[in-house]
């Protein structure tokens, strides 16, 4: 029996697809709702519901939101910038899959 | 202690100008910034080029750098030289990046204040933690069984007098059935501490998928790639295949050809509406080692009206 053995165990809660709220995404990214209403407004990401009040986001919303804010903050990229920059990030992704399975013999 | 050529990190010359520098580190910080680059190294060297560059962008703390000559080399035993704090005083400085630098900076240039980054955090007022955020890699088995997974974070913490200190601790946490990759857990009130009575923040993990020998995983449906012959495409066949749940028979339509995908309803990530599992077929060809299955190649080739360039105008 290792030492690990005696931690408790903690049991999260998943956070599902659109169910974040403008308040928590803001809490979880340490950012203020205005940045991330500006992100809303330049489609880097995109909640469901109409009102702000109603926004809803989803977990991949979490992961933008704070590569966002490093490229922000690390390189000076503005948010057209970042925009572009994210979708050609996630378009390199899934060609680096696709390319993982083609060359897998 | 180890000697950091920071010169070296940046792949610049000892005379390199002011300008050189700044252009020298927005081209490597692009390279290397950890969300941009695939590297498994990026994070160290994004660090490292920032530490590097804090140094050589400031003329006073450039100017005390290079006092310590060029004769070091990169990783060789280091000591400031004795009156090293007389002549320079950077203690208490207040540095961008808000990551801890090296024991090398820390010992020339004094320790990093850590600066709260909302400016949220004040003195005796109740203030609730932020919530932190690590990335977990687990087996496709844990989603689909359900497991515990041990994890050891790293957290920087502040000491009393407003340092960090690197914070090494280890959690058990439940990974549920059907957790699909980039989809995050929340553990509440295991993020960075409140200060004054305030609530501990929650820890975020975002959940990644360790590559699998047979299937890989996108969203909550499972891929297999499963090698065929080719009449068992021709001609259709019922052939064994691996799922997560074991061994399936699987009906494979007459006329299939490569890369055909068969469906298997439900049988992908378990959850409310469950995932789907894909076989791919992968058409095998028999090798021409022998004189009977040159035969046969031969014989198709005079029996089959069969010309694969047809669209290439061939």
């Amino acid at each position: 029996m290792s030492s690990n053995d005696l931690l408790p165990i903690h049991t999260g809660t998943v956070i599902e697809d659109d169910n974040l709220t403008l308040e928590q995404l803001c809490h979880a990214c340490g950012v203020h709702a205005d940045w991330v209403i500006s992100l809303v407004e330049e489609s880097i990401i995109e909640p469901q519901g109409n009102e702000i009040q109603r926004w809803r986001f989803s977990g991949i919303s979490l992961v933008r939101v704070r590569s966002a804010l490093r490229l922000h903050r690390d390189l000076g990229v503005n948010l057209a910038g970042i925009a572009l920059a994210l979708d050609l990030m996630e378009e390199l992704d899934a060609l680096r899959e696709q390319l993982k399975i083609t060359q897998r013999d | 202690m180890e000697y950091k050529d920071y010169y070296k990190i940046m792949g610049l010359s000892r005379s390199a100008t002011q300008d050189e520098v700044k252009r020298a580190y927005r081209k490597l910080a692009r390279k290397y910034h950890p969300d941009v680059s695939k590297e498994r190294d990026a994070e160290a060297k994004f660090k490292a080029l920032g530490e590097a560059y804090e140094v050589l962008k400031d003329p006073q703390k450039k100017a005390a750098y290079d006092k310590l000559g060029a004769n070091w080399k990169a990783g060789e035993e280091f000591r400031p030289p004795p009156n090293w704090h007389e002549s320079f005083d950077f203690e208490g400085g207040d540095f961008a990046g808000g990551g801890a630098f090296s024991d090398f900076f820390e010992q020339l240039f004094g320790r990093a204040g850590f600066q709260q980054s909302t400016g949220r955090a004040t003195r005796g007022a109740q203030v609730q933690g932020q919530d932190s955020h690590a990335k977990i890699y687990i087996d496709l088995d844990d989603s689909i069984q359900g497991a515990m997974r041990n994890i050891s974070l790293s957290t920087p913490e502040m000491d009393a007098q407003g340092y960090m200190q690197v914070k090494r601790r280890n959690l058990n946490v439940k990974i549920p059935k059907g957790i699909k990759p980039g989809q995050h857990i929340r553990l509440a009130g295991q993020g960075d501490p409140g200060s004054g009575g305030g609530k501990a923040g929650d820890l975020l993990l975002e959940i990644a998928f360790n590559n699998h020998r047979l299937y890989r995983v996108a969203d909550s449906d499972i891929y297999l790639d499963l090698p065929v012959t080719p009449w068992e495409a021709a001609l259709g066949a019922t052939i064994q295949a691996p799922t997560p749940d074991g061994m399936v028979d699987l009906k494979i339509p007459p006329n299939s050809h490569q890369g055909s995908k068969l469906r298997l309803k439900g049988r992908g990530l378990p959850g409310k509406t469950p995932g789907d599992f894909f076989v791919v077929l992968q058409i095998a060809l028999p090798p021409a080692h022998s004189e009977r299955a040159k035969a046969i190649y031969q014989k198709m080739q005079q029996e089959l009206d069969f010309n694969p360039r047809l669209s290439l105008g061939g």
